[in-house]
């Protein structure tokens, strides 16, 4: 579903991605590791078009993706969250996930003033679907609190509850359980899973914990210094030489 | 009688700068777009619709309308740089525009008479009414028109534009993430804020009957800001208040000035001091304002059907 | 208009501007906001530097030097009472902007209610002017370039050959890195004040000397001064003073213009001439910045 091609990104001097290729298949969820500062969170960044490339294609369904607006690809069914979970300080949680709905009338002024009946009717059927997120979430006793006052394991459910309502063929999460307790963790993860396996998406996801990665993913692909370093199987990945020089002897 | 004419010219005038503060308010409290050339809008507002009166001499409605189009349409060139600037740069852009915008007015005397400004501006339904009716007539319009701006903007507010505007004001980054097209929001928030804020140029103008350069000068931002500040952002409510408060503080210390011997000079300076002063305490200690934005709560009932 | 007094009267305003500039692009650079308020403050130093010289008759350069004193006190305790509190809980940078357009409003008003509105005259001897290469040009004038170039250098000497200017430089590059290097950043922030209100206060007084004072000055000054400072690059003294110049120099030749030749270029008309009107010698400026925000709102030059 996702094909990304000899990706080059450069800042200055530094080369943050190093002619990266990897492919993401669709109804799975993926994996990307490696230390701190190999490129991970650059990847999805580029990606998602929030930063230029400097070289290379991004291929998405087929279609080449790379030098759209960052809300041109998520309109395009891409789409990710943030390392540090966002959450607006004046929008309540239920707020967020209607902001996030896919099919949504009136938002433009002319259709907010005189196509109310309409909007209403889709703002209702966003609604039910947002509160059925919600509850796999367990975030519906804070469904009217303001995103600001949540706590951080709070935000990043949030997150994924946004990206879901968007209905994406394909999610980018970025360490969604960094900073979580473990309790939550599994919540999360749990979280995943079911909604991925109900909505059939294809999930990319960025991780440190090895745990979380071997529990969910498919297939996971190591990143180092810019570089694909080594792909596989969760268990191909632990036996890999390479890999564990790499987080033992490196970063 | 003196007195009633007197309140009915400031309701007037407050209705006529309630109009600017929830337009300001609109920008800045709702959509983030800190905008420092407000008076712009009504600058535009009001000479489009009084040049269009006395120069080509269409019916008034058009008038009007001509105003708000044009006002408009300036918006939406306000927005183009917001996706390239920064808040600060912006603001500063668009002071500068402001002022630009007050010395063509002033210059370009073939088209807006210059510094003599443009007179006899013809009133609406002036044939209906007496002279000493007249005022009472257009109190009303003015205050219909807020009543229904109050109106369009809640339900634009309330609306899934709305809630973009606020989403971009408070994190646009996801915005985009969200697959909004931050940019096209924006420009759509200017160009109502420039209509509504055309509209209180063209009500301006239509009531004073004679306009200048003299009547839009940067002071008249700054008084629309003070008003959104102590008002209160992000609710149209609380920019009829700062609409009310400032002005009645405005006028009444005019009044004051009659009765204590200080020199009108004196009296400008104290008030505008004032004002700052006010600018300075409300966003050191009560940033939100007197009324502050609500929350969007929403009721529902429980599955189970409780 | 000769050409080479064009020159001259850039030089003169440029020197002006480039002191209030550099005053506003450190604050700008180390406090991460725009000081609405930053031309009234040099306004402020600029008319008690003429109520010390000309109405109580103290020497001018001591008149100025206390100026500079009570104006660098009065930005510090501004900062300490309003801006620091916002500073230190970590406040968006727009309220801090949008305070110091309160603190303008208010302190020009407050000038306005001191001194007056009427328009101040410095009592200067009118002297024959120098005559250089075609232009003219008043002792005056010549002092105030001088001025603004010592001054000029007087800052650099500052930033690269003294301890504090090193600080300066740390903070201006990487405020967190700066701290873990012990630099106090709250006290580096009170000399930058002072230092900025100072120059400021040189700058107004010239321009006060050079032309007239009145409250309302520091308003009319304050949207070159942004655009000099921003031409030049936030951050960026020389910048600042580079930026100074060329924006003089656009304020003076565009009004030398004369467009007929591009009205006649296809022989179609015969116009005399068409310049642009005096009327918009302000709107230069503006033009100037919103020109400069569009295109290229990191400036010109590189920072340092």
């Amino acid at each position: 579903m996702l094909k990304i091609k000899d990706l080059q990104k450069n800042f200055g001097s530094l080369r943050a991605l190093d002619r990266v290729s990897l492919e993401v298949e669709g109804d799975s969820i993926f994996g990307l590791i490696g230390p701190n500062g190999s490129g991970k969170t650059t990847l999805f960044n580029v990606v998602s078009g929030f930063y230029e490339k400097d070289g290379g294609e991004i291929l998405f369904k087929g279609e080449r993706v790379d030098g759209l607006t960052p809300d041109g690809i998520a309109r395009k069914g891409l789409c990710r969250t943030f390392q540090i979970a966002k959450a607006p300080e004046k929008l309540t949680v239920l707020e967020n996930m209607m902001l996030a709905a896919k099919e949504q009338r009136g938002e433009n002024p002319f259709s907010a003033l005189f196509t109310r009946r309409r909007t209403a009717r889709v703002e209702r059927e966003n609604l039910d679907r947002a509160m059925e997120l919600l509850e796999v979430l367990q975030l519906v006793d804070l469904k009217n609190e303001y995103a600001g006052d949540l706590s951080g394991g709070q935000k990043k459910l949030l997150s994924l509850g946004r990206v879901f309502m968007l209905q994406p063929d394909m999610i980018l999460l970025d360490e969604p359980t960094a900073g979580v307790n473990p309790t939550l963790t599994m919540q999360l993860m749990k979280a995943i899973k079911e909604l991925q396996q109900r909505e059939h998406k294809s999930v990319f996801i960025i991780e440190h914990s090895m745990k979380v990665i071997s529990s969910i993913c498919d297939k996971v692909y190591v990143l180092n210094f810019g570089k694909k370093m080594a792909e596989g199987t969760p268990a191909e990945i632990q036996k890999n030489e390479k890999v564990l020089e790499a987080y033992l002897g490196g970063a | 009688m003196p007195i009633i004419n007197f309140f009915i010219y400031l309701l007037t005038m407050v209705g006529i700068y309630g109009l600017l503060a929830m337009s300001l308010n609109f920008q800045v409290g709702f959509a983030g777009l800190i905008n420092f050339g407000q008076v712009a809008f009504f600058c535009i507002g009001a000479y489009t619709s009084s040049l269009l009166a006395t120069k080509v001499g269409i019916p008034l409605p058009f008038c009007f309308a001509g105003g708000m189009v044009i006002s408009g349409l300036f918006g939406y060139l306000m927005s183009i740089p917001t996706r390239s600037l920064k808040s600060d740069y912006w603001a500063i852009a668009t002071l500068a525009t402001a002022e630009v915008i007050r010395l063509i007015a002033l210059n370009e005397g073939w088209l807006t008479g210059g510094p003599f400004g443009v007179m006899t501006i013809p009133q609406p339904f002036q044939f209906l009414f007496s002279r000493d009716s007249y005022p009472l007539f257009y109190l009303v319009l003015v205050l219909i028109c807020v009543l229904l701006i109050y109106f369009a903007l809640s339900l634009l507010s309330d609306s899934p534009f709305g809630r973009d505007v606020k989403a971009i004001r408070d994190d646009e980054e996801l915005c985009l993430s969200l697959g909004k097209n931050t940019r096209q929001i924006k420009l759509q928030a200017m160009v109502v804020a420039g209509m509504v804020g055309g509209l209180a140029g063209a009500l301006f103008a239509h009531y004073i009957t004679f306009i200048s350069p003299e009547n839009f000068r940067p002071i008249e931002t700054f008084l629309m800001w003070a008003m959104i500040i102590v008002g209160g952002r992000g609710n149209h409510a609380g920019a009829i208040l700062g609409a009310v408060i400032i002005q009645l503080f405005n006028v009444s210390t005019r009044f004051i000035g009659e009765y204590v011997s200080l020199s009108p000079d004196v009296m400008a300076s104290l008030r505008m001091l004032i004002i700052g002063l006010l600018i300075i305490l409300f966003i050191s200690y009560r940033p939100e304002g007197l009324i502050k934005e609500k929350k969007k709560v929403y009721y529902l009932k429980r599955r189970d059907g409780e | 208009m000769e050409f080479s007094q064009i020159i001259v009267n850039s030089l003169i305003r440029g020197s002006e501007l480039s002191l209030l500039a550099i005053g506003l692009t450190m604050v700008f650079d180390i406090l991460k906001f725009s000081n609405f308020a930053h031309a009234d403050y040099a306004v402020l130093g600029a008319f008690l530097a003429y109520t010390f010289n000309q109405v109580f008759g103290i020497n001018l350069l001591i008149a100025i030097v206390l100026a500079a004193l009570f104006t660098g006190l009065f930005g510090i305790a501004i900062d300490r009472i309003l801006f620091k509190r916002l500073r230190v809980i970590g406040a968006n940078p727009v309220s801090l902007m949008i305070i110091s357009m309160g603190i303008e409003i208010a302190l020009r008003n407050m000038l306005r209610l001191i001194w007056t509105s009427e328009i101040k005259t410095y009592a200067i001897a009118i002297r024959k002017p120098f005559e250089i290469l075609g232009a003219r040009i008043t002792p005056l004038q010549i002092k105030i370039v001088l001025v603004g170039f010592l001054s000029m250098v007087a800052f650099h000497i500052l930033l690269h050959k003294t301890k504090f200017g090193k600080s300066l430089r740390a903070i201006s590059d990487n405020r967190v890195l700066a701290s873990a290097c012990a630099i106090d950043s709250e006290k580096m922030i009170t000399w930058m004040w002072f230092l900025a209100c100072a120059y400021g206060v040189i700058g107004g007084t010239m321009i006060a000397m050079e032309h007239v004072l009145y409250p309302r000055l520091g308003f009319d000054i304050l949207i070159p001064v942004f655009c000099a400072t921003i031409l030049g690059g936030i951050g960026n003294p020389y910048g600042a003073m580079v930026g100074a110049l060329i924006l003089a120099f656009a304020e003076n030749i565009v009004l030398a213009l004369d467009l007929s030749w591009l009205i006649n270029l296809g022989g179609f008309f015969n116009v005399h001439s068409i310049q642009i009107s005096t009327g918009y010698k302000p709107a230069i400026s503006f033009v100037m910045l919103i020109i400069i925000l569009l295109w290229k709102p990191t400036g010109i030059l590189r920072k340092k």
